[in-house]
């Protein structure tokens, strides 16, 4: 083991915001290992109170322009919750569509443009146009694929604008339901594609058994919404959410670290995938298997293809769900529910695309927001990524600086963190004493 | 990203169809100067006077960008931009001056899944090669708020005016 190290990484690239990684090792002994997130995430919740009730979901899905359709929705369910608005079936299998698409959005993002460069020994998506253009290409496809999804239900393809408390403003057509419909079959020779190439990737060796949280139901492959169950054996209403999960300002990090039934938990698509895996499509299921992702999986860096998987099971549910949307026929008068003000406190719990989300609203009489708390995935993941980070550093520490920050990163990145939102940015600076 | 009508170009570059992007997070104070660029023109009625110009929020959305691009054949970016300029200062360039790209050190602080430059650096590589200017502005703060400074925001009719001096020119 190496005697002397102390790595800062500033910024981490390719993940979305910006933090630092701190590893001190002196005398072959771990002094320090953390990530230090350095700005506020207190100003939404800040910004909220007062707002009348319509605002929140337009507000928050300017948080992140990668999360921006699960924020909407935790919101807009947080504050249906608190006026007891029930939306009707066809509102919420609209809304189950739009939030696969976002999902394949990031997801796509993630696996083809943020993290397979470490895997294909590029430094960013740029090098990778000459080294394999397919995948560059496969990738553009998907997201333009997810984009057009997106744009179709929500209005825009980020930040949607149909997407409102008690329904949607506007539906799609009978024939953008079609048109949906065959760019998503088009999708499959692309997965097909990608599935060869992964295949050939090789995670590294590392296994850290932990909590895993998401939600769960007991139809879907949980995404918009469900119970939230954790591995450790307990499953809870979403409205109970404090009665499980706990934040903690930390030393380091404005960003607020998380605990549950132990020191960590994880959340995001390797979670859902411990979780959940017997609601995958039978396709994702085929998918995973020839990855080698089994369930329970405690890698962490299998989380890159858990997001894959997932993409397969959200293309396949997407033209069920048109189906069944379209069988019993589009109907303008089922858009929108009515919407009545009243005094209360109402949770929204979503899967982002990097994992749990959490709105919390407290409204007066008025409709007006008086109390908000917002939970994060990457937050809830902090305390996990440090955890992981401090097993996998003694498994490695033989190699060379570069490859140890590489290394690091790559753990780091795995949970595809998104920082911007949680906080803003990410920093890593490797220095031998 | 939400797209605003244009139809038939009738002022001085007829022929010319532009498309005008401003990026940002309105909610990172004067990293939404493009997004409050977009909303000015939009309340001017920008698009009445010049048909030829589709206004684009672009949010902060990054690798998106590239579809843009690539259906495009004149395109003007609105951002908060560092180029080693003063504070409040606006820069205009040409993208295709990959050289001045790289000498300034072009950075945006907006974008955040892949950064602009990547974004940059991926179109040419994919042999995408829209005519872009750049019109940007050094901010003076990036962090939580919602308001532009106002030696930033003074600047949106300056801003306004190279944009039409860009179209007209």
């Amino acid at each position: 083991m190496t005697e002397n190290l102390n790595i800062e990484v500033s910024p981490i690239s390719r993940v979305e915001g910006h933090g630092d990684l701190v590893i001190d090792v002196k005398n072959k002994k771990v002094e320090e290992l953390i990530m230090r997130i350095p700005e506020s995430p207190r100003f939404f919740e800040a910004m909220l109170v007062g707002r009348n009730w319509s605002e929140p979901s337009h507000i928050t899905s300017r948080i992140c322009g990668i999360c921006s359709v699960a924020h909407t929705y935790a919101s807009i369910k947080a504050t249906e919750t608190a006026f007891g608005v029930k939306p009707s079936g066809q509102t919420l299998k609209l809304r189950k569509l739009i939030f696969h698409h976002e999902c394949v959005q990031s997801n796509t993002l993630h696996v083809y443009f943020l993290a397979a460069p470490d895997f294909l020994g590029a430094g960013s998506v740029v090098p990778l146009v000459e080294t394999h253009p397919d995948v560059v290409k496969i990738a553009l496809r998907l997201k333009q694929t997810a984009n057009e999804m997106v744009r179709i239900i929500g209005g825009r393809a980020v930040h949607p604008i149909t997407t409102v408390v008690g329904g949607f403003t506007k539906i799609p057509t009978e024939e953008e339901m079609l048109k949906m419909k065959d760019m998503l079959k088009s999708t499959y020779p692309d997965l097909e594609k990608s599935l060869k190439i992964l295949k050939t990737l090789k995670m590294p060796e590392f296994e850290r058994e932990t909590e895993y949280i998401s939600l769960t139901d007991k139809k879907d492959y949980a995404l918009y919404d469900g119970d939230i169950k954790s591995s450790d054996g307990w499953v809870i209403d979403g409205q109970q959410y404090l009665t499980k999960i706990n934040e903690k300002v930390v030393r380091h990090s404005t960003g607020k670290h998380c605990w549950a039934s132990r020191d960590s938990f994880l959340v995001g698509a390797l979670a859902r995938f411990n979780n959940n895996y017997d609601k995958l499509s039978d396709k994702a299921k085929t998918y995973a298997a020839e990855l080698g992702l089994k369930i329970p999986c405690y890698n962490t860096f299998m989380n890159n293809f858990a997001q894959f998987v997932e993409i397969i099971h959200s293309i396949d549910d997407s033209i069920k769900l048109i189906d069944e949307i379209m069988e019993a026929g589009l109907d303008e008068d089922k858009a929108m529910a009515d919407v009545n003000i009243k005094a209360g406190r109402g949770v929204g719990v979503v899967e982002a695309p990097r994992g749990l989300l959490i709105h919390d609203y407290t409204y007066n009489n008025e409709g007006n927001v008086l109390k908000a708390n917002l939970i994060i995935p990457t937050n809830m993941n902090y305390a996990n990524i440090e955890m992981d980070m401090d097993a996998y550093l003694p498994l490695i520490i033989d190699k060379s600086e570069d490859e140890i920050r590489l290394a690091m990163e790559m753990l780091i990145r795995a949970y595809d963190p998104c920082i911007s939102c949680s906080t803003h940015f990410l920093n890593v600076k490797l220095v031998n004493k | 990203m939400s797209m605003h009508n244009s139809d038939s170009a009738s002022n001085n570059a007829a022929n010319i169809n532009y498309k005008i992007i401003g990026f940002g997070n309105i909610f990172m104070s004067d990293d939404g100067i493009g997004i409050r660029v977009i909303e000015e023109l939009n309340k001017i009625n920008f698009s009445e006077d010049y048909r030829n110009v589709v206004l684009i929020d672009g949010g902060t959305s990054g690798i998106d960008l590239i579809f843009t691009l690539k259906e495009s054949d004149r395109v003007i970016i609105i951002d908060a931009v560092d180029a080693g300029q003063d504070t409040g200062e606006i820069v205009k360039f040409k993208l295709n001056r990959l050289s001045e790209f790289n000498e300034k050190k072009f950075r945006s602080f907006s974008l955040h899944d892949i950064s602009l430059a990547e974004v940059f650096n991926l179109m040419r590589s994919l042999n995408i090669n829209p005519d872009i200017t750049i019109i940007g502005i050094k901010p003076k703060l990036i962090d939580y708020g919602e308001k532009i400074s106002p030696e930033i925001e003074c600047k949106i009719p300056e801003i306004i005016f190279q944009i039409k001096q860009e179209i007209e020119h």
